[in-house]
């Protein structure tokens, strides 16, 4: 008999069966569970989400009654009230066997704001926040990955402050699945507006999009587990290494202190979170398969990522020149961070940005803007979108030369077609026409004109921190009520995407407006008669 | 002698020959005031005739004729007359020789119907260098281009296309079958207006200088006033109210107003355009109503937000308060007028009225295919279809446009402005508005500029008033012809050896 060769433990095959092993669980439930007779999309993303986020409480409160907090019994009982109400949703809901596109914006859109609901009732019930209006916005900072809170880090239990952190991880893992799962099947907005470059390149990690799912997961987990450690060494406790390495891959930027990473005064955990931040701002596949194949030239190979890298060192280039000192490490160290800060969508910081000089401000305002690469966990228009809308700028200007040429839009060995192209422009266009109102109502709420659109841009790209003010996170506490609901909204449909939201608010309308349609059709046929 | 055959050239002599007699006029009334500045403007008149005759009569026309070729004609001469234009201002000493580049600041400001200025004295300035500024707008209003389709037959090159590149917006409509009928009649017309607007000023109180100077700009778009505080310094209601009606007529479609002359007030109700455009200024006006509601008396707040809403809805940039020290969500409603601008086929600036019609409805028919992926939607105004290509076009005008006012707004807040008023600043620069925010409000000037800033301001407002597409045909056409002067010489010395 022939020995059996022996079996060798790979250990990221082992994470990816774990990982597997893990979301079997969930996956199960669904089937089981969501089994109801009412066929409806949204009733079972609800469902789900609800379901998602009660182990979340439940972790939070077990932490705080280990910490003796105010606020475990609270998220105690919401957990379970959460649980309880999804398990409800789901029973009676069922997965539609066909679903139209406008439904899964819509379920998409649900989802999104259940959890939203959720987090705000976290906030609300907890001894951290008193009215409604900044729970809301603490929720949507939440759930969006955005750095804007009107509290200050310090006087929140250790619950809230791992749930807030949690919540950040888990809003980002959301979009992965969103990214593999979801998007291609949309086709619009969101991270497939590329005209699906990213998702086809996702998709093609697996045959199967769960198998894709589960790998970029565990690729999160890992990298999460990485500056956990990264963290802990550089000298920060346990507690505050977990919520920073939660808060930095996720692009989130919550911190346990009120001056952010600045307030450790470390060179080395701010090196680590400026690490942290340009991976967070990298395309997951990506990373996945220049690791995989053991290929670092991946990187260089991809076009978006150097178009990624070129706008960090360009930025950091130009913000030095123009700074009035003379560049020292610590100069160059302040500014690579509130480059890749702003880029990546984070919204972390180092120093207050105060004594910035006003063209470093305007450049971060517009990396905040762009956003990291498709397909990562940042916020913001992403650099793929940006270097589509200059290649359509050229092509429109050699029209103007040459008006019966017909030239195909390339970027890298991909071509983007008329539709993807077209889904692009309007998603840009959409946002600047929710920027422009929203920064009226933020500074007709008690922000200056300054403060009030760079807000406006920050909090779409769901960063966090804006100028304008004395302190680099205070434009949230300087608005009123309306202000932060007003902001709350901004980060969401930063985080989703204007176009979900948009056609998900159009769908909601439609019956009123197929009457309108019959009315006047109605109305014609009279005069015709 | 042997004459070039290089089009550009050819127009630009016109171009400044036309400049010349400006200049002129503008002698004859300094001389009439006696306030000085007569022998400089005459001098600069003969300067630009002399160098715009030997210019004209030194070149001809090239036998081929494309549009890069028209287009080119047209940036060139805008060049040519910005340039020349400001020797004016340094030969009659309201502004130092040290300080050219001012000069053809407030050149390039002049024809190109911004408005903004670095002039904070007004009394010391010759009346007839304030009307020569004032007639710059005017000439630059309408654009030289119907003054060049005037001479086109002698040029021999085809007008339309220089229409498209001169009348702002993306369609110029024909009112004949005939170029030159065409020209004529928006030519009646943009004259018709001003002595209407100079009459109706003069009329409510104004003497006779500051109504004709005011109808210049007014029908022009460009908002320079003989005064310091502009529209305020007479502070009647009166006055504000014919500049209001000049600035909203001259903010329209000129092509429409010919219409409407001819078919009645229902041609402005048949054009989606125009609904647009007052929606957008009636819009605004009740928006500044509402925000400024508390901080203004109630009679005060509806003339200024009446009037700011025309002003910068028009892209004239006249003033009758400080807006600066309105509310900030005002500023925000201000900047959304200024971005915009007039109708397309008006004097005025701004990415036009019609462009925004075209990204609205192509964001929302992205919407309607985003929840109907497989529907086939066109892009309707009105009653017209927009063809796709005719929609990329426009989109591709709109996001240079925006990438030009980040480009011009980051670079100026590189060199030291605060990025309120950088940003403004260029938005005003390329919107040819003229005022903007921060320190560069109604009551300031340009000097709150670094001099480099204002060097950027000048290409942003040249680029914005040829809406960047000819600019880049400029370079494109002069490249070509550059390469072809050199093979015709190769050929020559060729043939010759």
């Amino acid at each position: 008999m022939t020995p059996r060769p022996p079996v060798r433990i790979n250990a990221p095959a082992l994470v990816l069966r774990v990982m597997a092993n893990i979301l079997q669980g969930p996956k199960i439930l669904l089937t089981k569970v969501a089994n109801g007779q009412i066929e409806s999309s949204v009733g079972v993303t609800v469902g789900a989400v609800c379901v998602v986020m009660a182990p979340v409480l439940f972790i939070s409160a077990a932490a705080d009654f280990w910490n003796r907090g105010d606020d475990g019994v609270e998220l105690l009982i919401l957990g379970l009230v959460v649980g309880l109400i999804g398990l409800a949703v789901l029973g009676v809901s069922r997965f539609p066997s066909g679903l139209p596109v406008a439904r899964l914006f819509v379920a998409f859109v649900a989802g999104a704001f259940a959890s939203l609901i959720v987090a705000t009732a976290a906030h609300y019930f907890s001894s951290a926040v008193t009215s409604l209006d900044v729970a809301v916005a603490e929720a949507a900072s939440t759930v969006s990955g955005t750095n804007a809170s009107v509290i200050q880090a310090e006087t929140l239990s250790l619950g809230i402050t791992l749930f807030r952190s949690l919540g950040q991880w888990l809003s980002a893992a959301a979009i992965i699945v969103v990214v593999v799962r979801i998007m291609p099947h949309l086709g619009v907005g969101g991270l497939d507006a590329d005209g699906g470059v990213v998702t086809r390149s996702a998709r093609r990690l697996a045959p199967k999009s769960g198998s894709t799912m589960i790998r970029l997961l565990a690729l999160y987990a890992a990298l999460t587990g990485v500056l956990l450690v990264a963290y802990g060494v550089a000298g920060m406790s346990f507690v505050e290494s977990l919520v920073h390495a939660f808060t930095t891959i996720s692009s989130g930027g919550f911190s346990t202190r009120s001056g952010s990473i600045g307030a450790f005064g470390s060179v080395a955990i701010e090196w680590i979170a400026i690490c942290g931040m340009v991976i967070a701002g990298t395309s997951l596949p990506l990373i996945f398969r220049a690791l995989q194949q053991k290929d670092m030239s991946r990187f260089g190979r991809s076009v978006e990522f150097r178009a990624y890298v070129g706008l960090i060192v360009a930025a950091v280039v130009t913000t030095l020149a123009w700074s009035s000192q003379w560049p020292n490490e610590s100069n160059v160290r302040e500014a690579v961070f509130s480059v890749v800060s702003a880029i990546s969508t984070t919204g972390f910081y180092s120093s207050e940005l105060r004594s910035t000089a006003y063209g470093a401000e305007s450049i971060l305002l517009i990396l905040m803007l762009i956003g990291g690469m498709s397909a990562s966990v940042a916020g913001g228009f992403k650099v793929i979108r940006l270097m589509v809308l200059g290649k359509y700028i050229r092509r429109e200007l050699r029209r103007s030369i040459h008006p019966a040429m017909v030239e195909k839009i390339h970027l890298g060995r991909s071509s983007i077609g008329d539709v993807a192209m077209s889904r692009i422009i309007g998603e840009l266009f959409l946002a600047i026409m929710i920027i422009l109102p929203m920064a009226m109502l933020f500074s007709a709420d008690g922000l200056n004109f300054k403060a009030a659109f760079s807000f406006a841009i920050s909090s779409l790209s769901n960063v966090g921190f804006a100028f304008g003010l004395d302190r680099t996170d205070q434009h949230l506490q300087a608005l009123g009520a309306i202000g932060h609901i007003a902001a709350a909204m901004m980060m969401m449909i930063g985080r989703i995407s204007a176009t979900p939201v948009f056609v998900a608010l159009g769908g909601i309308g439609e019956p009123a407006q197929r009457e309108i349609r019959r009315l006047r059709l109605r109305r014609k046929q009279k005069v015709i008669r | 002698m042997r004459k070039l055959a290089i089009t550009p050239v050819r127009v630009s002599g016109a171009a400044l020959i036309a400049v010349a007699v400006a200049m002129l006029l503008s002698a004859i009334v300094a001389l009439v005031d006696g306030g000085g500045g007569a022998i400089g403007l005459l001098l600069s008149a003969l300067i630009a005739a002399s160098l715009g005759a030997t210019l004209f009569f030194g070149s001809r026309v090239s036998p081929s004729a494309d549009s890069a070729l028209a287009f080119a004609s047209v940036a060139w001469s805008w060049l040519a007359v910005s340039l020349v234009g400001a020797i004016p201002f340094l030969l009659t000493g309201v502004i130092t020789w040290g300080r050219f580049d001012d000069a053809i600041f407030e050149s390039i400001s002049g024809f190109t119907c911004t408005g903004s200025t670095i002039f904070s004295d007004f009394s010391v300035i010759p009346q007839g260098v304030l009307f020569y500024r004032s007639l710059t707008q005017w000439l630059g209003g309408m654009g030289l281009v119907v003054l060049a389709v005037a001479v086109l037959p002698a040029l021999g090159i085809g007008g339309l296309e220089l229409i498209a590149s001169e009348a702002p917006g993306p369609t110029a409509d024909r009112l004949s079958l005939r170029v030159r009928d065409t020209a004529r009649r928006l030519w009646i017309l943009y004259g018709a207006a001003t002595s209407v607007v100079a009459v109706a000023l003069f009329v409510v109180g104004m003497s006779a200088f500051d109504a004709v100077t005011h109808a210049f700009t007014t029908v022009a778009t460009g908002g320079f006033s003989p005064h310091a505080d502009s529209i305020a310094h007479f502070d009647s209601f009166l006055i504000e109210i014919v500049i209001i009606g000049g600035m909203l007529y001259a903010g329209a479609n000129f092509s429409i107003h010919w219409r409407a002359l001819k078919e009645g007030p229902g041609a402005y109700g048949r054009v989606s355009e125009v609904r647009w455009y007052l929606w957008l200024i009636f819009g605004c006006f009740g928006l500044l109503v509402w925000i400024n509601n508390g901080e203004l008396g109630w009679f005060e707040n509806v003339r200024e937000s009446l009037f700011y809403a025309a002003s910068l809805g028009s892209n004239t940039g006249f003033g009758s308060s400080n807006y600066v020290l309105w509310m900030p969500a005002a500023h925000v409603a201000l900047l959304l007028l200024m971005l915009v601008g007039g109708m397309s086929g008006s004097t005025a600036g701004g990415m036009k009225v019609l462009r925004l019609q075209v990204i609205v409805r192509y964001s929302l028919r992205e919407l309607r295919r985003a929840r109907h992926p497989n529907a086939v939607i066109p892009i309707r105004l009105g009653r017209t279809t927009i063809e796709e290509q005719v929609a990329a076009k426009v989109v591709g005008f709109v996001l240079l446009y925006l990438g030009l006012i980040v480009a011009g707004g980051i670079t100026l807040t590189g060199l030291g402005v605060e990025p309120v008023t950088a940003f403004s600043g260029a938005i005003s620069a390329v919107g040819n508005v003229g005022p903007a925010l921060g320190e560069a409000g109604p009551t300031s000037n340009f000097l709150s500029f670094p001099r480099s800033g204002r060097l950027i301001l000048m290409v942003l407002m040249a680029l914005g008033r040829l809406e960047v597409f000819p600019a880049m045909l400029m370079l494109v056409a002069s490249i070509r012809g550059v390469g072809q002067i050199r093979r015709r010489a190769a050929n020559h010395d060729f043939k010759a050896g």
